[in-house]
């Protein structure tokens, strides 16, 4: 399995420009595509499972994560801020790179998890907070997952 | 979208992120070990948060919503190219208002649970 075939480009925006935690979940749920109603109930679900502990992992990175009907197979988008937010993290840092992943409860292909734990395992790389941060378009951040994640 | 739907999904998705917490599998390590969560006191939070929703809803879907649930089955299922994913049968579209929109509440009239259409 490699991240890379779950990243759509039309999902990927290296200009979010969100001040708070929460318009950058907005913004990074809007990268979906959709519609209002399922976009509201995403967000209440985002912000529950923050409220459990922020996804905030260190490093500059987050990874906020649920599951929902709202959507039909799993989801995924990433957001780059250039200034950080004040998110919560493991290391009291701000975040910079925010990855959504959303899945339905019941999956066939089972990917949710694992899609998660690759990720998690994708920012530990010692490069991956400078690589991000260089990026100068999506089409480059799809070619560091391939580089990095296979 | 009607409000009892949106309460019904919302419980549902806790739900299964309560599951995720709760069950040996990989979530619970995951969650434990990247995200430093504190699991006992995650699923604390999240059964108090499921109940007070319920409380929301009135007791005649209520206790439909408890039916499911006593059964170990999921209440409300999305129905996908007009098939209900909780028995694969096909909807009956005469007897469902307003299915698309999600703007009624409806339930398959095979396996009772309620029903949720992906928009898109």
């Amino acid at each position: 399995m490699e991240l890379r075939e779950f990243f759509d480009i039309d999902a990927v925006s290296l200009d979010v420009r969100g001040e708070t935690k929460d318009d950058i979940l907005k913004e990074l749920i809007a990268l979906l595509k959709l519609d209002d109603k399922s976009e509201g109930i995403l967000f209440k679900m985002l912000k529950r499972r923050e409220n459990l502990g922020s996804t905030g992992i260190g490093r500059g990175i987050a990874i906020p994560h649920c599951r929902s009907l709202v959507v039909n197979k799993l989801r995924v988008a990433f957001g780059r801020r250039a200034d950080g937010v004040e998110y919560n993290a493991i290391d009291n840092q701000p975040v910079h790179n925010f990855f959504l992943i959303v899945a339905p409860p019941l999956e066939v292909s089972n990917q949710y998890l694992p899609v998660l734990g690759k990720l998690a395992q994708f920012a530990k790389d010692p490069e991956i907070t400078r690589r991000l941060a260089e990026l100068n378009s999506p089409e480059e951040f799809l070619s560091l997952l391939e580089e990095k994640a296979k | 979208m009607h409000p009892q739907l949106e309460l019904l999904l919302q419980i549902q998705d806790l739900k299964a992120q309560r599951r995720e917490l709760s069950e040996s599998g990989g979530g619970r390590a995951l969650e434990e070990q990247e995200f430093n969560i504190d699991l006992d006191e995650a699923v604390t939070q999240l059964d108090a948060r499921i109940e007070e929703l319920k409380q929301e809803l009135p007791p005649q879907v209520r206790s439909r919503v408890e039916r499911f649930v006593e059964t170990g089955g999921r209440p409300v299922v999305s129905v996908i190219n007009g098939i209900c994913y909780g028995c694969f049968t096909a909807v009956s579209t005469s007897s469902v208002a307003d299915i698309s929109r999600n703007d009624a509440l409806n339930y398959c009239e095979n396996c009772g649970r309620f029903l949720y259409v992906i928009p898109g």
